[in-house]
């Protein structure tokens, strides 16, 4: 039955880069992105009996091609146990009754943010500031917003307490923020 | 200093706690008094709000070097037979 839904021999071919397009601003390494597209393809090529054809060929790989994706977060969280630093870059952006400094405090973008964005430059600039965050608020960044996991799952799969995901996920923000306002509005 | 004075650090973590529906009663007080008064935190929120809506749209348009695919290829291939 399966053969007749599928098409490996048309998988590379169909979806390659695709997947790649799809893992490549996820995990921000181009040789990475390109292993776990290959391990996309043969962990469906081993699960292959099990698709029945409720979804499409294509989803069915995309949808193993996120397992990888948080696998490979999760995996990678194991390798960086480190507590929750009790300093963090963010913090140097309030003064010492935590109000905003001068050179760190929001700005007007200028920007409709009920419009649609259809910006190559605000993708390139977000792309190289969230490389700049630490790996851990990478991963949780990644998993919250491009991923969709709910909090509970991230933790989880991270293996962090909600507080601290709480923590790490506004440091994120706060970086990301400040990042695009220096280096996308101020283009 | 009152009690339901917060710092600006301190109002923009709850606004990133808002996001996750966590917020305790006293703290949507303490941060809805803050953002009323302050410009700079109700920025920080339409901007970070902002970001997090795009972030998930995120599109590149990689292509693949040839010679990779044919990897993947014949590692598939491998694995068929």
């Amino acid at each position: 039955m399966s053969q007749v839904l599928l098409n490996p021999d048309k998988w590379v071919d169909l979806y390659a880069d695709a997947l790649y397009s799809y893992t490549l601003p996820r995990v921000n390494d181009a040789a990475l992105a390109e292993d776990l597209v290959q391990e996309t393809f043969l962990s469906a090529w081993k699960a292959r009996e099990g698709f029945k054809g409720d979804a499409s060929e294509k989803s069915w790989l995309f949808t193993i091609c996120k397992n990888k994706i948080i696998d490979h977060y999760r995996k990678k969280a194991k390798d960086i146990v480190q507590p929750l630093a009790e300093k963090d870059h963010s913090d140097n952006y309030f003064d010492e009754v935590e109000h905003w400094t001068q050179e760190d405090k929001p700005a007007d973008w200028g920007i409709d943010y009920n419009s649609a964005l259809d910006n190559k430059d605000f993708y390139r600039v977000f792309e190289a500031c969230k490389k700049k965050l630490q790996q851990i608020q990478q991963s949780v960044f990644v998993m919250k917003y491009m991923e969709d996991l709910d909090s509970a799952e991230i933790c989880k799969a991270l293996d962090i307490t909600a507080s601290n995901y709480w923590v790490l996920i506004h440091r994120a923000k706060l970086q990301l923020r400040g990042c695009l306002e220096k280096n996308w509005i101020n283009l | 200093m009152n009690f339901f004075n917060i710092s600006c650090k301190k109002a923009t973590y709850l606004v990133s706690k808002k996001e996750e529906g966590k917020l305790s009663w006293l703290e949507k007080i303490q941060l809805r008094g803050h953002l009323t008064i302050c410009s700079l935190c109700r920025k920080f929120e339409m901007q970070t709000g902002w970001i997090g809506k795009h972030a998930g749209h995120v599109h590149v348009e990689a292509v693949l070097p040839e010679e990779s695919k044919e990897r993947m290829s014949s590692a598939l291939k491998e694995v068929g037979e």
